[in-house]
């Protein structure tokens, strides 16, 4: 028999003590593991979705919004700007490229993103099937989208208005034809249909017109949209768009151009590096008092598997004693206690580590569903190792205090004590 | 196969035991005998080496027990001395079956089946391996004490008192049952007890 099994014995055979020691363990571990990766994975997903933009520039309002709902697309956005005076952007000699989105429309509760092919290039989406969206009303589908929607290229649809599903207000004179479904990304575009600028105008000219005359049928649609092709450059004088995302030729353009816009235009500008940065330090916060507490609870369940092995191996003596006359040496003793000791601090860590990663994608359901962010159950990363490291350190540590009984051990006096 | 001579010891009350001299033959029994407070206990555990003796030296087949450095006659110990206390020891947390198979391991991995089940079998039990030792009764308690004494084969087996909760009836089983069992492993068999029942069963006897 190994020294092992008898730990192990030895440890199931108190299942209350084992229970309160290790609901303590897990409990810290999985609070912290899971605070780790949602703040981790939450600052990963920020800093990827907005490494394509230096600057967004839409309607006057909070920053943090215009950042949220241009970016990174979760909340709403402040407005509308006209497409002529952000354009007048795009020849600032700071400004490397500046593309115009807009948006307000959704089909199944996915935005549909009006913007111009380079948008897709700035992420380095790839089309996985079918190809890029050449007239109005085509559409290429993030990853995300054809998967859960089950699209394929060729699919129609009817947009409905808004950002949030729902059935009321649909532009159902305007079907959208799928051209083109996009490779996963990871970035905010698994989670956008993505057309061309002038689609976003169409359908919401029309929709107008729709409540104007109460019934305009489609070829009045289709003469639309022959006006369109003739007049687009005048269309355009006057059309608004949601936003203006824009990179920077020349740093200095992080300076000079926010404050330029900020104080001499209609619109704002806001960075969005900036504003995650304050966002992530909002959450910091946040994220450090949670690892304070799981800290004070990893003490506590040290000190618990401290006190329950102190008690366990008093009440052991005289097995410990008996032992010692089957021929175990003091070391063998103190390995036993040992063991006990990591088998339940690993025990604890496993089981915490799991725990922590199913409220991982317990939430990340949720942000999936909400947000259109799903947050992935990566393997153990190094904080965690560390965190198991101190773990047993920890677990170490309550053993040898719990066993120093046993170098003082009367093996003679303890067996005769009935 | 036991030889001790001039053994005495101290508590730290101050109380202090001397010894006759023992000297048994490999394969015979001793019985020693004596009343209560004269040390027999102190005397068994001096022989068994978890006691140091204030003088005095002890050997056990050829090995002067207390010139061995404290881990070999841990070791010494666990191989060639079997043990049967007064008050039953075991491992709570281990069933009937892995109690003998816990005794049979150290200090050298051994893990005897056969032998196991051969043991249990004559001492009746067989039935019982898979039971919580808390679950015996006091009997079968006794015999697995006795199983515990003899599963390694030890050169010598040294009894406390292991009649002193038991009518005359199973007095008298329980001293055939040593006896044989020490004959089947070859064990010299050296009982202390006060119990005067026992003394018409052996011929060697010491009294203290």
């Amino acid at each position: 028999m190994k020294l092992s099994y008898l730990a192990y014995r030895n440890m199931i055979s108190k299942p209350l003590n084992l229970i309160l020691s290790l609901m303590l363990l897990l409990l810290s571990v999985s609070l912290v593991t899971f605070v780790l990766q949602l703040s981790q994975q939450l600052g990963g997903q920020l800093n990827k979705n907005i490494a394509p933009f230096d600057m967004v520039v839409g309607a006057k309002g909070s920053p943090l919004q215009l950042v949220l709902s241009s970016v990174l697309h979760v909340d709403v956005p402040t407005g509308n700007i006209k497409l002529e005076e952000a354009k007048t952007l795009q020849k600032h000699p700071f400004v490397q490229i500046a593309i115009p989105v807009s948006y307000g429309d959704n089909y199944k509760g996915f935005r549909i993103l009006g913007t111009e092919p380079g948008y897709l290039d700035h992420y380095n989406t790839q089309l996985s099937q079918g190809k890029l969206y050449k007239r109005s009303f085509e559409v290429v589908a993030g990853s995300n989208v054809a998967r859960l929607l089950d699209l394929k290229v060729g699919d129609q649809f009817v947009s409905s208005h808004g950002l949030a599903a729902s059935d009321v207000d649909v532009h159902d004179d305007h079907p959208f034809i799928i051209t083109g479904i996009l490779e996963p990304s990871g970035t905010v575009v698994d989670q956008l249909l993505i057309t061309n600028l002038e689609s976003i105008w169409d359908a919401h000219d029309h929709a107008e017109d729709d409540h104007k005359e109460e019934g305009g049928d489609h070829d009045e649609g289709e003469r639309h949209e022959e006006d369109h092709d003739h007049e687009g450059d005048h269309e355009h004088e006057d059309k608004e768009i949601t936003s203006l995302l824009v990179k920077f030729k020349n740093p200095l353009g992080m300076v000079q151009l926010p404050r330029f816009i900020n104080e001499n235009t209609s619109m704002q500008a806001a960075l969005p590096s900036f504003e995650v940065q304050r966002l992530m330090g909002l959450l910091g916060s946040g994220v450090q008092t949670i690892n304070g507490i799981a800290l004070a609870i990893l003490l506590v369940s040290g000190l618990s598997i401290f006190i329950s092995l102190l008690r366990t191996i008093r009440e052991r003596r005289q097995e410990l004693a008996l032992l010692r006359t089957y021929g175990l040496g003091t070391g063998q003793l103190l390995g036993l206690a040992l063991l006990e000791g990591l088998f339940l601090a690993l025990i604890g860590f496993v089981l915490g580590w799991v725990l922590g990663r199913l409220g991982l994608w317990a939430v990340s359901l949720y942000t999936q569903k909400s947000y259109g962010y799903a947050l992935e159950i990566l393997g153990p990363d190094t904080t965690e190792s560390v965190l198991f490291g101190l773990i047993i350190v920890l677990a170490v540590i309550a053993t040898l205090l719990a066993s120093l009984s046993i170098f003082k051990l009367n093996v003679a006096k303890t067996l005769s004590d009935a | 196969m036991i030889k001790t001579s001039n053994l005495s010891y101290a508590y730290e009350n101050g109380q202090e035991f001397t010894f006759p001299d023992i000297d048994l033959d490999p394969g015979d029994h001793l019985l020693v005998i004596g009343p209560s407070g004269v040390g027999k206990t102190t005397l068994l555990y001096l022989m068994a080496g978890l006691l140091a003796p204030l003088d005095g030296t002890i050997s056990i087949a050829g090995t002067d027990l207390h010139s061995l450095a404290l881990n070999t006659l841990n070791k010494f110990r666990g191989e060639h001395i079997g043990l049967i206390f007064q008050q039953y020891h075991f491992i709570k947390s281990l069933n009937v079956s892995d109690n003998l198979r816990l005794r049979q391991s150290f200090p050298k991995s051994a893990n005897d089946k056969k032998r196991r089940l051969e043991l249990a079998e004559r001492l009746g039990l067989a039935d019982h391996l898979h039971k919580k030792v808390t679950a015996l009764s006091q009997g079968q308690q006794q015999r697995l004490s006795i199983a515990l004494g003899l599963i390694h084969r030890p050169k010598i087996v040294f009894a406390d008192e292991p009649t002193s909760n038991l009518d005359d009836l199973n007095c008298v089983k329980v001293i055939e049952l040593l006896k044989e069992e020490a004959e089947i492993c070859k064990s010299s068999l050296l009982i202390i007890t006060h119990d005067m029942r026992v003394m018409s069963h052996f011929q060697n006897q010491v009294v203290l």
